[in-house]
Parts: C-alpha cells; structure tokens; sequence
C-alpha cells in the first residue's frame, strides 16, 4: 500500500515535472514572442503621433528625450491593457488634435481630407467642360453646311478692295443687313491681315473666318430674301468706304483676347510681388537649431531678424565683428538699427566696437539700449559688466551686472568664465566702492602719466585674447634695477586707455616724478618676468614728463 | 462675360490666397492646450526633500503648478520672481508646486539652492506629469482653482504680478481661455 502510494507520488511528481515542462516550453516562445510585439505595436502607435519637440517627426522617429518618454508611456498603456485609439485619444485629451500626425476626419479636420479630393473633382469637370465646349464649336463650325456659292461670293466680295453699297443713313431692314454685311467683309479683310501679319494662328484664323463666314452668309441669304431679286446675285455694287471707328469695333474679338491677357498678366504680377513681400516677411533663417522659421511679421513671434534685410545686414556685421573689421562691422550694424532701431543685438555689438575704441560711456549707453529691449541678453550683459569693470572700474555695477548674468546662465564653461571674472571682481577691488587707488589717481591728473594704447594693424592677427598687458614705466637714462611703476591689466580690449600714477609703484614711497620711458608688453603667459616668442611689445620713443597726457603706444613689435 | 469670369478666377483665387495667409499667421511649434477649464491631472510628485505631494491634498488651495529645468534660460531668468511671488502669498490659501523636468537632481537641487527656492518642488523623472498637462516647453505654469480645475496657463517666463493675479482668479474660479505667453524654451 505504501509501495503503492509511493508509486504513486513518484508519477504524480514526474507529471507534475512533464506538465511544468510542456507549460514552459509552451509559454518559453510566448514570453519570447511578448517583447517584439510590444515593441512593435508601441512603435506603431508612435508612428502616428507627432513629436512635440521637433517638426514633422513622428514620435517613433525622434530621438528627443520627450519623444522616448511618451513611448515609455504608451508601452506602459499597452501593457495595461489599453488598445491603441485609447492610448492615441489620451495624448490627444492633452495636447490635442495637432499630436496625430493624420488628422482625423471629423469637425474641421475633415476638410483636410475632402478639399484635395473635391479640389480634384472640380478641376476634372472643368476640364472636362471646357474640352467639351471646344469639340462642340468645332463641329458646329465644322458641321454647319454652307452654300458654296453665297461662300464664294462672300470670299470673292470680302476679297475684293471696291467698297461695298450700303446705306449709311438707311433704317430700313435692307440697309440694316447692308451695314452688317459691310462689317463683316472688313471683320474678314482685318483678320485676314492681321493673320498675314502673323498675329493670329492658322487655327485661331481659320476657326474665327469661318465663323465671320458663316454670318455673311447668313446675312446675304437675308438680304436675297428681303430684295428678292436676281439682282443680289450679280456683283456686287461699290460701297462707301467703311468708317474708322466702326473698323476698330470690328476686331472685338482680337482686341477681347488682348484686354484678357493684360489683365491675367497684371494680377500674376501682383499675385507674385504679394507672394514675395509675403514671404520675405514672414520667413527668416533660424537663428538656432531649436528656433522657429516663421518671422514676426505676421505671428509677432520671434526679436532676431525680423526681416531678411535686417538679418543679413546682422550676420554681416558679426562676420565684420569677427574679423575685427571694425569700419564694415559699424556699417553693418547701423543699417540694421536704421530698419530696426530696437535691435539688442546691434546694440549690444555697437557697445563692443565703442569700447574698444575707448567710449566707455557711449559703450554702456550702447548696452543699456539693448538691456531695455533684451533686459536678459547674456552677450549685452557680458559687454556691461566688462566695460563698468575694466573702462569704469565700477565694481559694485559690474559686480550687479555679472551677478545678473550668472542667474540667467545654465552651469557650463560660459558661467564659469563669468564666476571667474567675478572672483577677480571680489578680489581686486572691494564691491561697493571703486578701488582707493583709482581714486587718487583720479585726483592727482597731474601725477599721472595717460595716453591710449592700440595694436598694429599688421598684428592684429598676433593678439592672444588670454593675453595680459603689462605697462612698464622706468626711470629715463636706462637705470638698472626693477621698474619704477608697472601697471597689469588682464584680457585688455584695444584701443585701451591707460593712466599710469604713483598706485602703481613698484616700491612703496618711491616717487613717482621726473622723466620716465614707458613700455607695454602683451604677455602671453602673463609673467611680467618673462618675454616669449609670440608677446607683443611697445614703447615710447623718447623719455616723457609724469603728468603728460596723450602719451599713446603702439604694440608694433613681436618677439620672436 | 469678362466680368463674370473674372469673378470666377478670383472666386477659387481667393479662398487659396486666403488659406496661404492663414498658414502664415499660425507658428506651427505652438501647441494650443486642450486643458484649460478642464480637471487638472492628479499628480504624486516625490519632492527633494523625500516628502510626497499629491493634487489630491491640495484641494481646497488655488495651486499654482510650474514646469522648469535648470538648463532652461528663461527658467532661471522667472525664479526670483517666482521665490518673491511666493514669500508675498504663502499663507493666503495659495499653494505652489515646482516640478523639474528632463534634468538630473543634482542640477536641480543646485538650481533651487542658487536662487533660494523654498516652495516645494520634484523632478518629474519619467515625463509622466508633464505630457499629462500636455508640456512642449519650459518654463510652463498652470494655475489650478480650489477644486482642481485649470484656470490659466502660461507658456514661457511669468513675472511675479501675474502670477499673484492669476492666482487670486484661480482661488475665485475664474477661467482665462487664452494662454499667457513668454519666453520659453522647448523642452528636449
């Protein structure tokens, strides 16, 4: 018996391990199977929504972050049981119908599908009209039996330059028909000319002299009718000669054609210049990866080149910043304030160019223009705090301005050049007050010796914008020893302003008097105790008196 | 006869030209949301300070509820403001509730330490509260009535004035149909 259930237990173990077997090789390919399927319904589903991020991409094809995180979704919505038009409503329910790539067809959206195919029907009825409309006037024209004698002798009268009997002044029918018939010949003899002259095509010539034709005819067999005599069939007798204006009224048809095609022209004209303004105005080039194409013309998006003009004008006025083309660069950027005086852009650029020329004031003024429109914009901001910092020594505005700056900046190596420039800011000068030396040389002009320093142009490509720039004085007659007044300023902007006092002595309580020689070096590595290959040197030709002014230097030379 | 073919042209010109304009005038980035006047999402944010929030529990409070990142430059040109809207009108049954997106936590706790923001605030890490309120860009701003329906939202930077009307309106129910609009950035 317990042999028995024994037995028993060992096959119920071995069909329960056969069961769990066949169960897992059976559900083995369906887990397999799960995940492609999933991916493949949920690349489906995206393939049908638009990407929020990007323009015209699907959210299958976007590598965006938004785009992978609503595919994180769907494949959770699937997962959860959720067919594909729930999943599709849901993201409609939040950004609404412009998230389907194909818009659906209910409401307005239907339109979208409707008009292309209502626009193509129109347009195969009227083709197909017209065409009928000219085969049927053809074989009217064509079908219309003519009696070859009154043709004949509608040719051989309309043909023949003896004016035609008519009475001008008659009211009877006769003298009616006279008058018509009268109009035609000369339609005809016109037609006939301006087809010689090459105006009208064989098929327009033959199309409307068939139709004159057949009205002659039409009016001769109307005035055989009236006059009923045998008469009407012999010649011809002479006619007045036609009058002018009637002549001109004649060719309505041609001249019909003519006011048609002058129209047609003149609005073609006008549809293409209001395409193009339309265009122009509306389209401008990205100013980022991430901006948008259309201009502020018509949706009032967008501050950077408004218009074509102003935006080349801009980008050629950074190309001519670049190259330090300054003449061009200021050219560039006036025509761009000229379109649009509120550019922050052009401003902030015309604050660079009047620093560097020594209008620190000008400069800032330049910079606050764009700060009033722009109040955030980095390079307007840089600029600003640069000049109060450099050109001004005002440390507590630069320090604000820099301060301001760097809440605007995402962390990266631009904010840490600013954090940098405030560190220097903090250490060289305290915020607040402008540094005590400054004040006394600013009170002592006498005491001082000031000019401007600017590069030679033909090393201008030589100049390190790392750079530092050491100003030297030493006493004149070449005395030996360290210098008697030097002055370091880091990253300077050319032209410079300098002003060199008794602040800057080298030893404290050494007069800063009499005569000196000044020199200016352009320190690569920023040691004032080495010159390398690649400085920038200048000095003073003669000796000068502290106290002079004006006293400008040139970094002409470069150490090799 | 000209005229009536002249009409003719202009009659299927016309309808074109003015589907052209129409085109023009529409920036095609712009998502108009579907949201306003309707219930706000419910939301579990965890915030940094390992607390949880839900929309739930703010019943009752005019919530105003901001989406920022700290790579986002008008984010950080509003977060002042936002940090001065908030010291004025924490107390006047007024709530605000920031949720950081498409960033990681250590920018985001860096961002909030510079600019001294003490309001709470999450990181949205899975996208999942901010495609429920339908977000394309930052900074984006909700603002939510006592019974957890949205009564405004803003696209872009928001200065702090309009942040407190907006949220006296919201505690009141009453609904702005057209979105505000500022500097914004598109999210990535």
């Amino acid at each position: 018996m317990r042999a028995q259930r024994k037995r028993r237990s060992v096959i119920s173990l071995r069909a329960r391990a056969l069961i769990a077997l066949c169960l897992f090789s059976l559900t083995g390919p369906i887990f397999a199977a799960t995940t492609p399927d999933l991916d493949d319904r949920t690349r489906a589903i995206a393939a049908e929504l638009r990407c929020v991020v990007c323009q015209n991409l699907s959210v299958a094809d976007s590598p965006s972050e938004m785009a992978q995180q609503m595919k994180g979704i769907i494949r959770e919505q699937l997962q959860a049981g959720k067919t594909p038009t729930e999943i599709k409503s849901y993201f409609v329910s939040k950004y609404g119908e412009w998230v389907l790539l194909a818009p659906t067809t209910k409401g307005f959206s239907l339109a979208v599908w409707v008009l292309p195919f209502v626009a193509l029907f129109i347009g195969l009825g009227l083709g197909v009209w017209l065409l009928r409309r000219w085969s049927t006037k053809k074989t009217r024209l064509e079908t219309k039996a003519l009696d070859p004698a009154l043709l004949a002798r509608v040719r051989n009268e309309a043909g023949t330059d003896r004016p035609m009997e008519h009475d001008p002044e008659g009211s009877s029918q006769q003298s009616q028909l006279r008058q018509e018939r009268a109009r035609l010949y000369a339609d005809l003899k016109e037609l006939e000319f301006d087809f010689q002259a090459g105006k009208l095509s064989a098929t327009d010539y033959g199309e409307l002299s068939q139709e004159i034709e057949s009205k002659a005819v039409s009016v001769l067999q109307q005035l055989d009718a009236s006059s009923g005599s045998v008469q009407s069939k012999t010649k011809a007798k002479k006619l007045p000669e036609k009058p002018r204006a009637e002549k001109a009224g004649g060719s309505k048809v041609a001249g019909l054609r003519g006011w048609q095609l002058a129209a047609g022209g003149a609005f073609l004209l006008l549809f293409g210049l209001a395409l193009g303004v339309v265009l122009t105005k509306s389209l401008r080039s990205r100013a980022s990866e991430g901006d948008t194409m259309t201009g502020d013309f018509l949706t009032g998006t967008g501050s950077l080149g408004t218009n074509s003009e102003v935006a080349s004008s801009l980008q050629e006025g950074k190309a001519a910043f670049a190259k330090q083309d300054w003449a061009k660069a200021i050219d560039a950027f006036k025509k761009v304030l000229a379109s649009d005086p509120n550019q922050p852009e052009a401003h902030a650029y015309m604050g660079f160019i009047l620093v560097q020329a020594g209008h620190a004031d000008g400069a800032l003024l330049a910079f606050d223009k764009a700060l009033a429109v722009a109040p955030n914009l980095p390079m307007a901001l840089w600029g600003k705090g640069m000049t109060l910092y450099q050109a001004k020594q005002d440390y507590a505005g630069a320090r604000e301005t820099f301060e301001k700056l760097l809440r605007m900046m995402p962390p990266g190596q631009e904010r840490g050049e600013v954090e940098k420039v405030l560190a220097e800011i903090s250490q060289g000068g305290r915020p607040g007050k402008p540094p005590a030396q400054t004040a006394s040389a600013a009170a002592n002009p006498s005491e001082q010796i000031s000019g401007k320093i600017t590069i030679d142009p033909k090393l201008k490509a030589n100049v390190d914008n790392q750079a530092v720039l050491f100003i030297i004085a030493r006493p004149a007659g070449g005395a030996a020893g360290p210098p008697l007044a030097v002055k370091k300023i880091e990253r300077p902007v050319f032209p410079l302003s300098y002003a060199l006092g008794p602040e800057n002595v080298m030893m404290q309580g050494r007069p800063f008097t009499g005569k000196v020689t000044i020199s200016v070096r352009l320190d690569k590595d920023g040691n004032p105790t080495t010159r390398q290959p690649g400085d920038l040197t200048g000095e003073t030709k003669t000796p000068v008196d502290v106290g002079a002014k004006n006293i400008d230097i040139v970094l002409d030379q470069l150490v090799k | 006869m000209p005229w009536r073919r002249l009409l003719i042209t202009l009659a299927i010109i016309a309808p074109i030209l003015w589907l052209l304009a129409f085109g023009f005038q529409r920036d095609a980035r712009y998502i108009n949301s579907p949201l306003i006047a309707k219930e706000a999402a419910p939301f579990t944010l965890t915030m940094f300070d390992g607390r949880k929030v839900t929309l739930q529990e703010l019943r009752g409070k005019a919530v105003f509820l901001n989406f920022w990142a700290s790579w986002c430059v008008p984010c950080r040109a509003e977060a002042k403001d936002l940090e001065a809207a908030w010291q004025q009108i924490k107390d006047k049954n007024m709530v605000f509730v920031g949720v950081a997106l498409q960033d990681t936590e250590k920018d985001s706790r860096a961002f909030l330490q510079e600019f001294n923001v003490t309001y709470p605030n999450g990181r949205d890490d899975s996208g999942k509260i901010a495609v429920n309120y339908g977000v394309w860009g930052v900074p984006e701003s909700f603002f939510i009535d006592p019974q957890g329906r949205i009564t405004y939202k803003h696209v872009g930077g928001i200065g702090a004035p309009l942040v407190k009307t907006k949220l006296a309106e919201a505690l009141q129910g009453i609904v702005t149909a057209k979105e505000g609009q500022g500097e914004s950035q598109s999210v990535r």
